[in-house]
């Protein structure tokens, strides 16, 4: 075993291994266990994710801002080449180890009463356990290949996980689609592997990737991308970037692969809670931080300009949907947006503290939406109804029936917000400063990036309070639809209120800074190499002030807007309500062009199959049978025939001859005297 | 005055006559007289050929010796009729037709 640490520092590896196996040993254990329904599964479960939780707090004690600890050991050798496998705990994995199980726990908790009634109650639990060793495996893996195999296994669970209810045909068609455009950034981050292998001769993520590591002291030059190992053409260090940012953009769903993330909601709205918190999305922005270093100034420039557009986008669409999940799936799709974009202007700090924060307020904001459509469902079955149960137009009024829930949603949206005294106020300003501070160099067009970000942040304002305001304001919708039906409804269990409870707590500001309004002081940016946390210029005072207030004013007008004070009524028509509500057409054009191009190339490549392909080969079959056929007459009429006419001779002459031996004696002497007498006339005649 | 040919004459009469027989009657003890009739056929021509070697007499020696012969085999012949006469009931050869499949 190679190590780069003392002796003493071991005890930490196995920590971490245990950390990561301790889900997959529960998954075996449900695997083996059998009964459908069985309930132990659940805890045993969520008691494998509660241990992983306290080691990897431990492991989080030992290793911030300390010495990374790298151990690996010889794995297999193909010709030349050693590949190792080990473990690589930095300040970015053993803050992304906690952060996974952490966000885990609540969420098993959470599922354990969430699934009670379902059916496959142990698969669910199988499928999460797997779901959350691949992530935790991700993140402490130390080479590509692990790397890589690890993200397959991540988006394989989320596959399963998606189709849970795979009776449904919808959740089919998501959690293919998700499978299918993951697909796509798999075989990306492939091709980048692999050029970086070409490029480097290694896998190992801390000789590449590390400080002065072979990326640092590789250049580009004259169209040739020149490392200590060797030179390739300078081509494929963009294809290798295009590959990478496929690689993130399929993982954390960013335009253009984004449009699998919404569909995803097909899945147990606990499974999204995880998804869209810790284990699948946060995936490619954890990437992007692993291989920070490779991206050139021109590629880190366009992150940010697709995290921007992503962020907008994805905020616009938030606006008009109607439905709960929908609406903050597309919410992720923006925040996740904004971790791209942080990447690339730099601030990479900043993008890890807004990953992290986000966990834990959309992972909030996701538990509560699953209470809420739970409830909602109790509703539609009790009474026999023929409603959405997501769809929040029949929602309305629910704070005073779920009362816990509608403060943890009201924090958890407030940080989504990123009001101050929250944590999303820590990370997104922060964000917002610098992606200020980076385009203050740059010309003019780099200015929309800022702006559009600012935008973005007041779009989540106005759709976050039309989310919570529709929920649990005013009053109940359904009953006025439907002024007969009977309710009782409630938070729930314990099992509901401890993760609400816990996350909650985590969306406010103290877990991360003890400064409230300058977000420079969190914690967790002094963890990464930041050279953003000085105050600088103007900007650190006059964006975080002038975003708050102005998003307070559009709090403000949501809440007057939607409960019904009739300030001003938004159109449901036009060009810009339907692009927003068809979530910009980006599902119709992909259905048109690239699923309408393909299912064409197939129905071609299929006429052409049956066509010309069978038609040669039913061809050639109707000549061998002809001529099969032809051969059989040949035979039947006169090889066959031949061979019965020599046995009819052979018949009539053995006939013929017989009757000769008649055994009659003076018939023996006439014969021979007849003999005779021919011989004799002959004899005369000749 | 009797001529050679006229020996030869009665000769193949004996002969067509005796083969005749041969062929034709149901009883074997007339076919063994037809066998006779074709013996004596070929004697008298030894016979008659005889005066060619007037110093020798090679043919009525000749003669003398197949008469013999000729009697010798009657006997044999007649013992065989007897026999098949014994096992089969019939002399009629043409029922005597046992070694047919």
């Amino acid at each position: 075993m190679k190590t780069t640490i003392p002796y003493q520092d071991l005890s930490i590896i196995y920590f971490a291994i245990a950390t990561v196996l301790l889900p997959l040993f529960a998954c075996i254990v449900n695997c083996c266990l059998s009964g459908r329904r069985n309930q132990i599964s659940g805890w045993i479960a969520t008691g494998a994710i509660l241990a992983s939780a306290i080691l990897s707090i431990i492991i989080f004690s030992k290793t911030w801002n300390s010495q990374q600890i790298h151990v690996q050991q010889l794995w297999f050798t193909i010709g030349g080449t050693q590949l190792y496998a080990g473990i690589l705990l930095n300040n970015l994995s053993s803050i992304l180890l906690l952060l996974v199980s952490v966000i885990a726990l609540p969420v098993h908790i959470y599922s354990t009463a969430y699934m009670k009634h379902d059916d496959n109650y142990d698969r669910y639990f199988i499928y999460l356990s797997l779901f959350c060793f691949s992530m935790l495996a991700l993140v402490v893996a130390d080479n590509m290949i692990l790397l890589y195999t690890f993200w397959e296994l991540v988006g394989f669970s989320s596959y399963l996980l998606i189709g849970f209810w795979f009776t449904r045909d919808k959740a089919v068609q998501a959690n293919k689609k998700a499978f299918l455009m993951n697909r796509i950034g798999d075989v990306g981050l492939l091709t980048a592997i692999m050029i970086l292998f070409a490029q480097y001769h290694t896998f190992d993520i801390v000789q590449i990737f590390g400080s002065g590591g072979l990326i640092s002291q590789s250049t580009i030059t004259n169209g040739l991308w020149v490392s200590p190992i060797g030179s390739l053409p300078a081509v494929w260090q963009y294809v290798a970037f295009g590959g990478i940012f496929l690689g993130v953009a399929a993982k954390s769903a960013q335009f253009p692969l984004h449009t699998w993330l919404p569909d995803a909601m097909e899945g147990p709205t606990s499974v999204s809670a995880l998804i869209h918190a810790a284990t699948m999305v946060a995936a490619g922005v954890f990437l992007l931080g692993r291989v920070y270093p490779i991206f050139t100034t021109g590629e880190l420039d366009i992150l940010a300009i697709i995290g921007c557009f992503t962020a907008f986008m994805a905020a616009t669409i938030a606006l008009t949907q109607n439905d709960l999940k929908r609406i903050l799936a597309y919410s992720t799709i923006s925040q996740l947006g904004f971790m791209v974009m942080a990447m690339g202007v730099g601030a990479y700090a900043s993008s890890l503290f807004h990953l992290i924060t986000h966990a834990f307020f959309k992972c909030a904001l996701f538990l509560v939406a699953g209470i809420v459509i739970h409830q909602m469902q109790h509703i539609k079955e009790d009474n026999d109804l023929d409603i959405d149960p997501q769809s929040i137009l029949y929602m309305g009024g629910l704070r005073k029936k779920l009362p816990f829930t509608f403060l943890v949603a009201v924090v958890a949206g407030l940080a989504l917000i990123g009001l101050p005294f929250t944590s999303g106020y820590l990370s997104k300003d922060g964000i917002l400063v610098q992606a200020v501070d980076w385009s203050d160099n740059k010309s003019i067009l780099f200015r929309l990036v800022p702006i559009g970000a600012i935008i973005t942040t007041w779009l989540t304002a106005f759709y976050v309070t039309r989310l919570i305001v529709k929920v649990f304001f005013g009053d109940f919708r359904l009953a006025q639809f439907h002024p007969h039906i009977k309710y009782h409804i409630s938070d729930g269990g314990w099992q509901y209120r401890v993760p609400l409870l816990l996350l909650a707590v985590a969306c406010l500001f103290p877990l991360f800074s003890w400064n409230p309004v300058l977000y420079e002081r969190a914690w967790v940016l002094a963890g990464f190499d930041s050279i953003h946390l000085a105050r600088v210029n103007i900007y650190h005072t006059i964006v975080p002030i002038g975003v708050n207030i102005l998003s307070l004013f559009i709090i403000y007008w949501a809440w007057a807007v939607y409960t019904g004070r009739k300030i001003l009524v938004f159109p449901q028509t036009g060009f810009l309500f339907h692009l927003s509500y068809r979530e910009w057409y980006f599902d119709k054009f992909y259905n048109k062009v690239i699923v309408g191009a393909v299912m064409g190339l197939s129905k071609a490549l299929s006429w052409f199959d049956r066509k010309v392909i069978d038609g040669f080969i039913n061809g050639l079959s109707v000549l061998t049978i002809t001529i099969s056929k032809i051969a059989a007459w040949f035979d039947y009429n006169i090889i066959d025939r031949i061979s019965r006419l020599l046995t009819f001779i052979v018949q009539i002459t053995g006939n013929f001859v017989r009757r000769f031996q008649g055994g009659k004696i003076q018939y023996y002497l006439f014969s021979m005297l007849a003999v005779v007498l021919a011989m004799f006339i002959l004899k005369i005649l000749i | 005055m009797i001529t050679l040919t006229d020996f030869l004459i009665v000769s193949a009469a004996l002969f067509c006559i005796g083969l005749y027989m041969i062929i034709s009657k149901h009883n074997a003890i007339q076919i063994l007289i037809g066998i006779e009739l074709m013996l004596n056929a070929a004697i008298l021509n030894l016979v008659a050929f005889g005066k060619f070697d007037k110093i020798a007499n090679s043919g009525q020696v000749f003669a003398l010796f197949a008469i013999v012969l000729a009697a010798a085999t009657t006997a044999v012949a007649l013992a065989i009729i007897l026999n098949v006469y014994k096992k089969y009931k019939t002399i009629d050869p043409r029922k005597i037709n046992n070694l047919k499949d």
